[in-house]
């Protein structure tokens, strides 16, 4: 009964009651209840192919959540996260094999190298923005592409690939699924929580202003240059972890894995979930990981009553990537706040119901 | 209907619901499930869509026959894209659907999924791709190349070069064009090391993606280098673009030979047709044509379905190495099967039988390949084919290209 | 330097030019609409993989119908273009970059999906009625489907280069381009030159098909093309018709003379790298590229 009373029964008295990591104390409770959920309950019920799915999502999320600092709460844009991933990759998996470090040391390594590379990357949004920045951040992308292809120090040799071993936790060989499982979880909890906190803290405030309006930002004090690297250097570091989770997820570094289109997937994922929301980076990442799964499983099931056995396979694929795009435009469209932003409508409309007026 | 409903259930459950017990699949009695990567709409989208047909064709050829020894093969086939991780999805749903064997698609999703294979006790072929490496099968027990590795190609290739110089190299000039990815810069070692074999000087001409311009390369190994032979290792658009810039450029086409992926029929349409592309020669693991017996018997099995055989069947490349591919994992569940006496087998025991190999030709469009527990490649076997008039024409039948260069490669690559 | 090495440059250096100048036609679809409306056009690769498919679906194998197929090409072509910005383009209307690039790259997987159920996925050929004979130029010679590409590139620049400075609807355009508010008030109808804007694209797409898929052959790789857009753009100004030309040019050039000279030393392709280098510099130095406007912001 929570629920419908909140309208009525929360006052905030305080700044730092506004700025609580949960405001509610609804939301208390849907923590908790997620918490069950994931954690007791999903690996338990679920077999090893839905615990894969999730894992793809756990990962995605923590590669969403950082590019959404740098697109939707500072207003840059980088088509080369996919890139930071990579750098992220190979420089846990050289730790890992050459010195033989564990996880928790390559994983925060390689977001460190990542975040390294991003500022560099990031250096010309100090003087253009816009599309000139995309492009610009399109050519770190390939440059950092072409650095792996050409220097076997980083990349291990002419394949470009680094086997790496399974992480170890606790005596335990994290090698399926469902032990990978709760591997990515804590990841994935981590991210979304150090992002709740960041975007509250005056860091996030001074990113929004840096996005909603650069030169006014700067008169207020903001020091425009520090804020935007600093955007980048975070928003970088997930990108890094993402890739070096990936890393451990697939047992390999290689960059092929991380090339544009990862970029341009991520991107996505941020538009449908909603630009500058944590929960719309969760949503987008849901989203375009499971879009192809369904499409696939529900044009398996119905197509057969439209096409031909033998041209099946093809219509599937083609419709399944013309869909993708068309999604893409239709949310740009019609709910540019995205996915989060159908959430919050429906959560309303249930609110107020059955007082809608 | 039911598969309707299952599927249904199937979203329901991927999107976070909790009713995923409910769509287990129903055990049907002797069933066997191969699982099939395809890549049909991403950049190698012109592959897949040939080639995953040709797989289908034949499965559905045995099953039309009957199946193997009872069993019927279904076969699942997912689109991952050329993506990796819609690969590792892929993956697991085959598991899922109790796959005993899988057609891996793409270097990068093979050696994303070497690892899980290997754990899931699933072996999976790459005819083609991948780690040239993985024919160790001490090494890579669950990968299995099944056709010539680049490593093998690279042999083939100068070897076959060798023959065209009047057998000896000593002294001659090769130029090796490669597209500047891994998958390109794989043969080097085994390149360089024959060049300092057989002192012949090599020099590489990289072409960066996407390769669909390569004037400036073409120029300065038609009028610089001069070299006595071109060997090129191309994909997607760049194979077609470099059989135009060579002739236009004036260098001989028979003293072209290409790889594998360089060397289908759209390459040469893209190139702008068999005119053009006169005397080219082309690497291939599998036949081309359609003069074989097992080609016959599925336009056979179309017409017994009043159809007419699809028109990829005209694609002979890629679609011949999709027979080949669903050819070999046949012959594998056929092996394990008489291991097993005719219990319904596991992934291991494909594994098993596909070590059990041996001398397979499938009339003539698979070479005669042997695959042993140590050798996952099933010797690398090569045959060159010809641009004549208005086709490709078998100018040297299968063999094996310096062997013994390859097989130390990839000793010394298991040590490092 | 010898007169053989000489040569060798020479050759490399026409190789370049005349590369350029097609990647300038393709560059010239995307700069076409940003100077007019602002747009980024992630898909032009994609524009020009369909104008290539259509026009070889219509000509036939044999190369029959090759009239017909160039006007076939040119009015979908333009239609599309208007349908285009009526559906995808005008309710995006002042919104962030990210929307316009997103919205162009959902645009590219749509066409990327939807053709090859079309058209087919096989390859096919775009039969122009030119030899194969290459034509010798001093110590170069270039197939005639490059020197044929190069001179469309060309007339068109000087058709746009003439639209855009002479004719009525040309300035037009670059008044809306200025400023939509003030270029609307001087009673200039700024969703009908949006529209135009877009058609226009598609006919630079259409020729830009033709030609790269004589040149390629026709499927769906063809859209490959599109990425060499970018380092042309952002060289040449992304507003800037003759800066299009010369960026195409530059990149062209570049990427000729690094495979000539730089790669033999790199053991590897420079030739998409190098662009890109100088690209990054140029954005450093002149963020509005050698030939755009320079903008200034106010608060």
């Amino acid at each position: 009964m929570t629920m419908f009373h909140r309208e009525a029964g929360v006052f905030k008295t305080t700044y730092a009651a506004d700025m609580a990591l949960f405001p509610l104390p609804v939301a208390r409770w849907t923590v908790a209840a997620l918490a069950v959920l994931f954690v007791a309950i999903v690996p338990l019920a679920l077999g090893e192919y839905y615990l894969s799915i999730l894992n793809l999502i756990f990962i995605a999320v923590v590669g969403a959540l950082g590019l959404n600092i740098l697109v939707g709460y500072t207003g840059q844009i980088s088509i080369g996260h996919g890139a930071f991933m990579s750098v992220g990759a190979y420089t846990a998996a050289n730790l890992a094999v050459k010195l033989g470090l564990p996880f928790w040391i390559t994983l925060p390594a390689g977001g460190l190298m990542a975040a390294l590379i991003g500022v560099l990357v990031g250096i010309p949004s100090l003087r253009i923005k816009g599309l000139y920045l995309a492009i610009a951040t399109l050519a770190g992308q390939l440059i950092i592409e072409w650095t792996i292809n050409h220097v076997p120090a980083i990349s291990g040799g002419a394949q470009a690939s680094i086997q790496v071993p399974r992480p170890h936790l606790l005596g335990l060989t994290l090698d399926s699924q469902s032990r990978l499982y709760f591997f990515l979880l804590f990841f994935a909890v981590l991210a979304i929580v150090a992002t709740l906190n960041l975007v509250r803290s005056r860091i996030g405030r001074a990113f929004v202003a840096v996005r909603d309006q650069d030169i006014a930002a700067e008169i207020i004090g903001i020091n425009i240059f520090r804020y935007k690297l600093l955007s980048f250097a975070i928003s970088s570091f997930y990108a890094g972890v993402c890739g070096v989770l990936y890393t451990y997820y697939f047992g390999i570094a290689n960059y092929e894995q991380f090339q544009l289109i990862v970029s341009i997937d991520y991107l996505a994922m941020i538009i449908i979930g909603g630009l500058g929301s944590v929960l719309g980076s969760i949503f987008g990442a849901i989203f375009v990981t499971l879009l192809p799964i369904v499409l696939r499983l529900l044009l398996e099931s119905v197509g057969s009553l439209f096409f031909d056995e033998s041209d099946l396979a093809n219509v599937i694929s083609g419709t399944r990537l013309a869909v993708f795009g068309a999604l893409i435009i239709f949310f740009l469209i019609v709910e540019p706040e995205g996915l989060n932003r159908l959430w919050r409508n429906i959560r309303s409309y249930f609110r107020v119901w059955p007082f809608s007026y | 209907m039911r598969k309707f409903v299952k599927s249904w259930l199937g979203v329901a459950v991927a999107s976070g619901a909790l009713a995923a017990g409910a769509s287990g699949a129903v055990a049907q009695q002797k069933e066997v499930v191969f699982g099939l990567q395809c890549d049909r709409t991403g950049p190698t989208a012109l592959v897949g869509t040939v080639l995953c047909p040709g797989y289908h064709d034949y499965i559905d050829l045995v099953n039309s026959k009957g199946g193997v020894d009872g069993y019927k093969i279904k076969v699942i086939e997912v689109d991952n894209e050329y993506k990796v991780p819609p690969a590792m999805e892929a993956h697991e749903r085959f598991k899922k659907e109790g796959e005993v064997i899988e057609g891996v698609y793409g270097t990068p999703q093979t050696l994303a999924l070497t690892k899980k294979l290997e754990e899931d006790k699933i072996p999976g072929t790459s005819p083609g791709f991948g780690n040239a490496a993985a024919a160790d099968g001490k090494r890579f027990p669950y990968v299995f190349p099944i056709a010539a590795s680049y490593w093998s190609q690279a042999g083939a290739a100068i070897e076959f070069v060798k023959e065209k110089l009047g057998g000896n190299l000593k002294g001659k000039k090769i130029a090796y064009l490669f597209y500047d990815n891994p998958a390109g810069k794989e043969p080097l070692p085994i390149l360089n090391e024959l060049a300092k074999e057989e002192g012949f000087e090599l020099r590489t001409f990289a072409v960066p993606a996407p390769g669909i311009e390569m004037g400036a390369q073409i120029l300065d190994i038609t009028s610089r280098y001069k070299p006595d032979f071109v060997v090129a290792h191309l994909f997607g658009r760049s194979p077609s673009v470099s059989i135009k810039e060579l002739k236009g450029k004036g260098y001989p086409l028979s003293k072209v030979v290409s790889f594998v992926w360089g060397s289908a029929e759209p390459d040469i349409i893209a190139a702008g047709g068999y005119a053009v592309a006169q005397g080219y020669n082309t690497l291939q693991f599998a036949g081309v044509g359609k003069d074989f017996p097992v080609l016959k018997d599925i336009v056979a099995m179309y017409k017994a379905e009043g159809k007419s055989p699809p028109k990829e069947m005209d694609s002979t490349v890629y679609y011949n190495r999709g027979v080949m591919t669903a050819a070999v994992h046949v012959e594998a569940l056929r092996n394990a099967l008489k291991a097993t006496g005719g219990k319904k087998p596991t992934g291991e025991d494909l594994r098993k039988g596909l070590e059990h190999i041996k001398d397979f030709t499938l009339g003539g469009l698979v070479p005669p390949l042997t695959i042993t527990p140590t050798d996952h490649e099933g010797g690398g076997w090569c045959s060159v084919w010809t641009v004549k008039g208005d086709k490709l024409v078998k100018t040297k039948d299968w063999y094996q290209g310096f062997r013994k260069v390859v097989e130390k490669q990839i000793a010394a690559d298991a040590k490092s | 330097m010898s007169s053989e090495d000489f040569g060798f440059l020479l050759a490399l250096l026409l190789n370049g030019v005349s590369i350029g100048l097609m990647y300038a036609l393709i560059a010239l679809g995307f700069v076409l609409v940003y100077k007019a409306t602002d747009a980024i056009n992630f898909a032009q690769g994609e524009f020009v993989m369909m104008a290539g498919l259509i026009a070889a679906a219509v000509m036939g194998p044999e190369g029959t119908w090759l009239i017909l197929a160039i006007l076939a090409t040119l009015a979908i072509m333009v239609g599309f273009g208007f349908a285009l910005e009526r559906v995808v383009l005008r309710p995006l209307l002042g919104r962030p970059v990210v929307a316009v690039i997103m919205a162009t790259i959902g645009l590219a997987a749509v066409l990327r999906g939807l053709t090859p159920i079309i058209f087919g996925s096989s390859t096919m050929g775009v039969l122009l009625p030119i030899g194969d004979e290459p034509i010798t130029i001093g110590p170069a010679s270039l197939p005639p489907i490059q020197v044929l590409g190069a001179a469309v590139a060309v007339l068109f620049f000087a058709a746009f280069g003439w639209f855009f400075k002479k004719s009525r609807m040309g300035v037009a355009m670059r008044a809306v381009a200025d400023n939509q508010q003030v270029a609307q008030a001087m009673g200039i109808n700024v969703e009908r030159y949006f529209a135009i804007a877009w058609a226009m694209t598609g006919v630079v797409s259409a020729l830009g098909g033709i030609v790269w898929g004589s040149m390629l052959g026709v499927d769906i790789q063809l859209a490959l093309v599109g990425l060499k857009v970018f380092p042309v753009v952002i060289l040449g100004g992304l507003d800037s018709i003759g800066g299009a030309l010369l960026g195409g040019v530059i990149v062209g050039v570049v990427e000729s003379l690094a495979a000539g000279y730089l790669d033999p030393y790199v053991g590897g392709g420079t030739k998409d790298f190098a662009p890109y280098v100088l690209m990054i510099l140029v954005l450093m130095f002149r963020p509005y590229g050698m030939f755009g406007r320079r903008q200034i912001e106010r608060v």
